[in-house]
């Protein structure tokens, strides 16, 4: 995962999908991805906790359908706030990236 | 504030871990779980999946570590669990720990109080405005302390005519003696530009301004905060109280008016002396001021140095000198110095202490050393019983800097524990120390005292000597942990001991003796010479006479005085006990002295090299009651009072001026004097004014009553001082007996200096060498107890016990002898540092070192013996099997 695109993600998912686990969120981001971008626990736990510590989500423990116990994480209005100003940040990114690129080599 | 925001849950999550863990790990398994549902659905096995889910989602283990390290600080966790681990380390070896606590609190102890003394008086600079530019100056005779003490008429002539100092202040201590009970003011006088000189301002009131200066009957005069604090509870009636201030040189008593409170940070241009009130000039009647004296600070114009002052001053002070050498050429030896004043004016407790104290400090930063030696050393020798344990640690994943920072935490623990203790150990060394200081200074002025602030500076010097401290004996075991290979480790089991571990232990030890070495030789030169000052013959029986000084000033007239001299000599003999009375002008070392130039007829002294001869005023039985002999002629009588011209000479004046001939009878002159006296007593030789010094030619002349009394006592002294001040007090009027104290106390007043180093030395000396004693015992024990097997195949093999012990005390006295060899020129080049510092201490011989070397071997024989012994006692199958 390109570094720093880890928060956009799953900040922009929960947005997507609103409360949901962990487990859901990796499943998400992987089939909109189409496959291209697999997160292994090591990656998405230690980045939903550091979400957290910065108080953009919120994690509460919940039931699944199949009525497990399971922490829901949601955006707090931090969050998305944060997440508005990323993709602000991403596109302006983007285009910039597109205008040196396009250049005739 | 979003990483403050994550900084705070995160310290939060430090100490909230256990409930945390569990429902982390519940997450993660739910993961796991859901994969392998996902996979079963399309149609995997249910051991397969799992399988699958497993390694797609990684290791449960490893995220929860992830996590741990994420969700705290992880630093602070460490320390935590470190400082934990410590204290459990520590518990398990409490004698190590209380020896090492103990030799830690004393290290740091000592130089916490060495410090909190040294600082104010050498270090600390004075809290006023830019102290860096203050200047004292003093003036210098060849053999006399350099004293600071220039006429009023001086200071003027200073002040107007000087082109490099902005502003000069003249300051002098008023001498306020305690009557009994209440404690003495400690007053000055002061110029009247003294606080603006100083820019100090006033906390309540006013400070003194130029219009002080004229004389007046109610001066006005600045209390410091503190004692505002004490006499007036801090109250602003404070202003317009009356102080009054008794000195006996002044006609009557001085009525200062409190106009003003002083700063509260501003306590005075000196740490050594008791500053309670300034009272401005107005204070000294001007028919008085041309025989006042004060001292002289100056502030020096930017872009002045000393060195331009000096020069400067030694041109104005010049006509002073002229004058007196028109007097007596001697004078011209006169000098007149200045030097900076930043951390306050010299006084002569600083004078006198300054170096002893300077020499204590490094005294006891060398016994610091010594002791993180010793701990370095207890600490390697048990790290090597910890090395297992340590191998274990590694092997099972800890980080060889973490194992670092677990020994290293260990260490501050141990030093924190000792650092803590020494600071409260040290606020009662430094009372200790000030009350040893003080007792012996009898300079006229304010009693001395001693600031000991426990402020920032002590605690900022004692957090970083216990850091220091830390560092330099946990870093050995630190370097240790970190080079410890795990396989080795676990494979020998504690088994034999690495080569540079051994260099390293046995250099430890070599410095230790070597270090202690020196300490010993130089507490023993100052032992040595405090027995010789106390040995020396004084001339008289210091042991049996009490002094009394008493203020005769109510008799009217010489007549008068002697007639009620005689009513209390008749009175104070009749108290059992009391053998005989004598008043003198002056009491052996008790600081005051005269002395006058001696004309003999047929006696030629070069005018350059002309000396005084010691003056006294006795009455009769003087030399009975200090058990001086009379060596020829007679004892002056009652009836002398008569034939005042008649005098006692000692045996050193008789052998100078009389050379083989006899004394009695002739006639000499006193300076400026017409009349001679006529000689008929030689009296034994006895010391004058300082012990260090050769008894000097004396002249005694005969006064009935005036000057102090002396009691020579058989009964215990201090049942008789009661009774004899009460008795005084009833012929010459209420509150006319000052102090009462014996000759052996005024004696040992004199010789402080000595004391307290021969003392202090002496405590740390021993103090090095027990450190020694221990650092030598523990590694040769660890030494041994590492050598068991080997000592056990030897046994085995058939060599004697005393081949065995051979070998281990030859290795063992080889340390100690290197420690010794490289010991010798540290102690000779300390010693004649630690002789050079102290005034009057001749040059060191050999001794000091031979006897501290004696000591230091008795100690090594010691520590070597058990350890010995124990390694012959090994049974060859015990330790064999131990393997």
């Amino acid at each position: 995962v390109l570094q720093g695109t880890l928060d956009i993600m799953v900040l922009q998912t929960l947005a997507a999908l609103g409360s949901s686990h962990g487990y859901a969120v990796a499943a998400r981001i992987q089939q909109v991805s189409g496959g291209r971008v697999q997160l292994n626990m090591g990656t998405l736990y230690p980045g939903l906790m550091r979400l957290e510590q910065r108080g953009f989500v919120r994690g509460t423990w919940g039931a699944t359908e199949n009525n497990r116990r399971a922490r829901f994480y949601a955006l707090t209005p931090a969050g998305k706030k944060q997440l508005a100003a990323e993709k602000r940040e991403w596109s302006r990114m983007v285009t910039t990236m597109q205008a040196i690129l396009s250049e005739p080599s | 504030m979003s990483a403050i925001r994550e900084w705070l849950r995160r310290l939060r999550g430090t100490f909230h871990r256990a409930p945390e863990d569990a429902e982390m790990e519940e997450e993660l398994r739910l993961h796991v779980d859901m994969i392998a549902d996902d996979l079963k659905r399309r149609g995997l096995s249910f051991e397969d999946a799992a399988r699958q889910a497993r390694l797609q989602a990684g290791g449960i283990a490893q995220v929860m570590e992830q996590r741990r390290d994420q969700r705290g600080l992880r630093w602070l966790e460490d320390l935590i669990q470190d400082l934990r681990y410590g204290v459990r380390t520590l518990r398990r070896a409490p004698v190590f720990t209380a020896v090492t606590v103990a030799t830690l609190t004393l290290a740091i102890g000592a130089n916490t109080a060495a410090f909190s003394l040294v600082d104010p008086l050498l270090f600390r600079d004075l809290p006023v405005r830019d102290p860096g530019r203050l200047v004292q100056f003093t003036e210098r005779y060849p053999g006399d302390p350099p004293l600071n003490m220039f006429g009023l008429e001086n200071y003027a002539q200073y002040r107007d005519r000087n082109t490099l100092f902005s502003d000069m202040v003249g300051l002098a201590p008023f001498n306020t003696e305690s009557s009994a009970g209440s404690e003495p003011v400690g007053a000055w006088v002061v110029t009247a530009n003294f606080f603006r000189f100083l820019g100090v301002r006033p906390a309540l009131g006013r400070v003194l301004d130029d219009s002080d200066d004229a004389p007046s009957g109610a001066p006005p005069a600045v209390v410091s905060w503190r004692y505002w604090q004490g006499h007036f509870n801090g109250e602003a009636r404070a202003l317009g109280s009356i102080i009054d201030i008794n000195d006996r040189r002044l006609p009557g008593p001085v009525h200062a008016t409190v106009v003003g409170v002083a700063e509260r940070t501003f306590s005075g241009v000196t740490a050594s002396m008791r500053s309670d009130v300034w009272v401005s000039l107005g204070a000294i009647p001007a028919a008085m001021r041309s025989r006042a004296g004060v001292a002289l600070m100056a502030r020096l114009k930017p872009g002045a140095s000393i060195g331009q002052a000096r020069a400067e001053m030694r041109v104005l002070y010049q006509p002073s000198i002229d004058a007196l050498a028109q007097r007596d050429p001697q004078w011209r030896h006169t000098t007149i110095d200045v030097t900076s004043a930043r951390v306050g004016l010299s006084t002569p407790l600083t004078d006198q202490f300054g170096g002893p104290l300077s020499l204590l400090m490094a005294i006891v930063a060398i016994l610091l050393l010594l002791a993180c030696a010793n701990i370095a050393g207890l600490l390697l020798a048990r790290g090597a019983s910890r090395q297992q344990e340590m191998a274990v640690r590694v092997s099972l994943g800890a980080g060889r800097l973490r194992m670092v920072r677990q020994v290293l935490t260990e260490s501050l623990l141990l030093a924190s524990i000792g650092g803590a203790l020494g600071l409260v150990g040290a606020r009662f060394g430094a009372t200790v120390l000030t009350r040893i200081m003080t007792s012996g200074t009898q300079s006229p002025g304010p009693p001395p005292r001693l600031e000991i602030p426990l402020d920032a500076r002590v605690l900022t010097f004692t957090i970083g000597a216990t850091l220091l401290a830390a560092l330099a004996f946990g870093l050995a075991p630190a370097i240790v942990a970190f080079v410890s290979a795990p396989a080795s480790g676990l494979r020998q089991g504690g088994g034999a001991q690495t080569k540079s571990r051994r260099v390293f232990g046995n250099g430890l030890v070599i410095a230790q003796v070597a270090i202690s070495l020196a300490l010993l030789s130089v507490s023993q030169l100052y032992i040595g010479h405090l027995r010789h000052l106390r040995d020396r013959s004084l001339g008289f029986d210091r042991d049996r006479v009490l002094l009394m000084s008493v203020n005769t000033s109510r008799a009217q007239n010489r007549a008068q005085l002697a007639a009620l001299y005689r009513v209390v000599v008749a009175r104070l003999r009749a108290i059992p006990g009391v053998d005989s009375v004598a008043a003198s002008g002056m009491t052996p070392m008790s600081g005051g002295a005269s002395s006058a130039f001696l004309r003999v007829e047929g006696f030629i002294e070069p005018a350059d090299d002309r000396q005084r001869v010691s003056l006294n005023a006795v009455s009769p039985n003087y030399f009975l009651t200090y058990g001086t002999p009379l060596l020829a002629g007679r004892d002056f009588r009652d009836s002398d009072v008569d034939q005042p011209r008649r005098i006692i000479v000692n045996q050193a004046l008789a052998r100078k001026y009389f050379p083989g001939r006899d004394p009695l009878g002739r006639h000499v002159w006193l300076e400026n004097q017409r009349d001679p006296y006529e000689i008929v007593g030689v009296a034994g030789d006895s010391k004058y004014n300082d012990v260090r010094l050769p008894s000097p030619p004396t002249v005694y002349q005969f006064a009935l009553g005036s000057g102090d009394l002396s009691l020579r006592t058989s009964g215990r002294q201090a049942a008789l001082a009661d009774d004899a001040r009460r008795l005084v007090n009833d012929v010459f009027g209420p509150n006319s007996v000052g102090r009462v104290t014996s000759l052996a106390e005024q004696v040992d007043a004199s010789i402080v200096p000595e004391r307290l180093l021969a003392t202090l030395a002496g405590f740390f000396g021993t103090v090095g060498a027990l450190l020694a004693a221990i650092g030598l015992f523990g590694l040769l024990a660890y030494t041994v107890a590492r050598q068991t097997k080997e000592i056990g195949i030897r046994l085995a093999l058939g060599a004697t016990r005393g081949r065995v012990s051979r070998m281990v005390a030859t290795s063992a006295g080889w340390v100690v002898s290197v420690g010794f060899l490289l010991g010798a020129p540290a102690a000779f080049w300390s010693t004649r540092v630690a002789a050079r510092s102290v005034e009057s201490l001749p040059a060191a011989g050999g001794g000091p070192i031979a006897s501290a070397a004696a000591a230091l071997i008795a100690v090594a024989i010691i520590a070597v013996y058990v350890p010995t012994r124990r390694a012959t006692r090994v049974e060859p199958v015990i330790a064999l099997r131990a393997e």
